[in-house]
């Protein structure tokens, strides 16, 4: 079949984007730091940082996500045990093989205790870059907290500001809460696309594009999306027959692509996803304010998706869930959590007596970055959509 | 009018059923179409529906709902879903033999023993998805070093009046086995029907992980081969029910699937 030229130009967009999110050199972030001098970058593991503070202060803040599947553990396994998840051995690995030495920092958001002892194990071995660790609010409900997470998101803006010679105030704060802004409103349109039809953009294509958001100048893949956009609705596809669902559980550790595709493939269409959570962090465009600060904390706050890393009451993490199903139209829920990781497996449980209760049907995976064969996953969904789709009121009932 | 194709891409032959999709029970089955794979998948899931269709009397142009099973059913490009083999040829067997609770599916490569519950629905099943231990390309080895062709097999092998013992499970090493029995003179029966006794040694063992129990069926390929029948019959001491579709159950499963989905889509409350 001849294609046209918007499926044809859209491919090329992905393809970029696709090869840039699995580039473990990060050659054209390096590239960018060998040719211009006033270039600064500050790596952000998982799940959430104020980007738009790393920004304001002068610093495009890179997602540093792991290695995935193309490098070996050789040299982070002296440093950490290897019982832990893979994100944490392969973004240190990344470190400990000079991938990330053109970062001017790296900041840890309050995750876990693998995140706490990586930053602490990161700041020992990179004594040149400027790491942090961030404490959020942990009672959301306190009147303390406001006060305090502002006083913190200063604090890091002074620091990082103070060490790339720039002064954060409201209008240069502000201007990048809005980059930041257009960016996440965009993304959103993006899975809200997906959602409606499935088929005309894939989960792969569609985390990439997230992805990808993680590593670019916000203005910069802003207009990509703006081209994806306007490219999509011309794609020729075909509708296909499946589920939809839910994935929960990928907020931190990323599935790998290939591993997205068997999801696609068995047309067990994942319509909302928590999926690199931190760049989609704030699940509604934040309210305007002319206090800068304060629209970010109150965004932290009041606008951010139930997550466990958010601190947030568990019966309000399953309310949320269940909202989303609703809100999805989705016929069943993906747990799709990484080994070891300890957070996503407290929810499991608390959701899953939840999803039983209402009869939801449900299936839950493991994933680590190494995986290298999917056919039993894809068995698995497959399984699972026709589960639902020719006999869902035996299994239900 | 319009269709619905089912599409099973196996692994030495792809199948393809037509179904009409308002006649009534007994009635659907417009026309069938059966294809060597080859290499190229897709392109044998084409010429397997163009066949069906031809045979059916209809075009490609009315099919409403393409379902595909198989190994190769992701290849398939234009389906509108593609479902498990176990799911399909239980569905299938069920249409085809209605009543059954245990079905054996043989096909080139794979053999799967299913057990079921009444609706068809797939309760159990286990499979050699190893090798060609239990399954029809063992025979096919066995028949190209005796230079017999595949379809004399049978009528060969139910001659036979002293089985020789296979014991090797693998198909290629089998090989030399036969060699070795045509080099102290056995007959040629007597080693078609060693051979029939040796895959049913191992697809009894299949049925009984399963715990099947009867009404059983035999579906796939290797349905034709009246003397590996009676060895499964001997093994199992059950009856094996067979049916002339019955090599065409995977394909006629994914279509009368696809006519479910196809019905509950037209009556779904729009959203």
């Amino acid at each position: 079949m001849n294609r046209g030229a918007p499926s044809r130009r859209l491919d090329g967009i992905l393809s970029a984007a696709r090869d840039e999110v699995q580039d473990v050199e990060f050659t054209a972030l390096r590239e960018r730091k060998r040719t211009d001098p006033d270039f600064h970058a500050v790596g952000c593991f998982p799940v959430w940082v104020p980007q738009e503070v790393v920004h304001a202060a002068g610093a495009l803040p890179v997602a540093v996500w792991g290695g995935g599947d193309r490098i070996e553990i050789e040299r982070a396994d002296a440093r950490v045990q290897s019982f832990i998840c893979s994100i944490s051995r392969s973004t240190l690995e990344l470190g400990l093989t000079d991938r990330l030495d053109f970062l001017d920092g790296m900041l840890f958001g309050s995750l876990c205790d693998v995140a706490r002892n990586l930053s602490g194990v990161w700041a020992r071995n990179f004594p040149d870059q400027y790491v942090d660790y961030l404490h959020y609010p942990q009672n959301l409900a306190s009147p303390l907290a406001p006060g305090y997470l502002r006083e913190d998101l200063m604090r890091l803006a002074r620091e990082l500001g103070g060490r790339f010679g720039v002064v954060v105030d409201d209008d240069r704060l502000q201007a990048s809460i809005e980059l930041y802004e257009g960016l996440r409103a965009r993304l959103r349109k993006l899975a809200d696309l997906r959602s409606a039809e499935p088929w005309r953009l894939s989960l792969e294509e569609l985390q990439v594009l997230v992805r990808a958001a993680g590593r670019r100048d916000p203005a910069e893949h802003a207009a990509v999306l703006d081209e994806v956009l306007d490219l999509l609705p011309e794609r020729e596809v075909r509708r296909q027959d499946g589920i939809r669902v839910v994935l929960e559980g990928s907020f931190c550790e990323q599935p790998s692509l290939e591993l997205l595709r068997a999801f696609d493939d068995a047309h067990c269409f994942v319509v909302d996803a928590d999926l690199a959570r931190g760049l989609r962090f704030f699940r509604e465009p934040l309210p305007p304010d002319d206090d800068p600060w304060r629209r970010l904390v109150d965004g932290f706050l009041h606008h951010a998706e139930a997550s466990i890393v958010r601190h947030v009451a568990p019966h309000e993490r399953t309310a949320r869930l269940l909202e989303r199903i609703e809100a999805a139209d989705a016929d069943g829920v993906v747990f799709c959590t990484a080994k070891f990781c300890e957070p996503a497996f407290y929810d499991f449980v608390l959701h899953k007596r939840a999803l039983e209760e209402r009869k939801v049907p449900f299936m839950a995976v493991e994933f680590e970055e190494k995986m290298s064969s999917f056919e039993s996953l894809r068995t698995q969904a497959e399984t699972f959509v026709e589960s639902i789709l020719f006999f869902s009121e035996e299994v239900v009932g | 009018m319009s269709t619905v194709l089912g599409v099973d891409v196996g692994s030495r032959m792809t199948k393809a059923v037509v179904l009409d999709v308002e006649a009534a029970p007994g009635r659907e089955i417009l026309g069938c179409g059966k294809v060597y794979t080859h290499f190229d998948l897709a392109d044998a899931a084409r010429r397997a529906a163009a066949a069906a269709l031809e045979d059916a009397g209809r075009g490609a142009g009315e099919v409403a709902y393409l379902s595909a099973t198989g190994y190769g059913r992701y290849q398939v490009a234009d389906r509108d879903l593609q479902i498990t083999e176990m799911t399909c040829h239980a569905r299938g067997a069920v249409e085809l033999m209605p009543g059954v609770v245990s079905v054996i599916d043989v096909g080139a490569q794979n053999a799967r023993a299913i057990r079921l519950a009444p609706s068809g629905r797939v309760l159990q099943f286990r499979m050699n998805d190893k090798c060609a231990s239990g399954a029809g390309r063992f025979v096919e080895r066995v028949a190209k070093a005796l230079e017999i062709d595949l379809e004399e097999v049978s009528g060969l092998a139910l001659r036979a009046e002293q089985p020789c013992e296979i014991s090797s499970i693998c198909a290629v090493l089998a090989e030399s086995e036969v060699i070795n029995h045509v080099t102290n003179g056995a007959s040629i029966p007597d080693i078609l029907q060693g051979t029939h006794v040796s895959i049913s040694d191992r697809l009894a063992s299949l049925v009984r992980q399963v715990g099947a129990e009867e009404p059983f069926a035999l579906t796939g390929g290797v349905s034709r081969n009246e003397a590996l029948v009676r060895a499964l019959e001997e093994r199992l001491e059950m009856r094996v029910q067979r049916h002339p579709l019955a090599e065409y159950a995977g394909a006629l499963g994914a279509a009368l699937l696809g006519r479910q989905r196809l019905h509950a889509r037209a009556h779904a409350v729009p959203t």
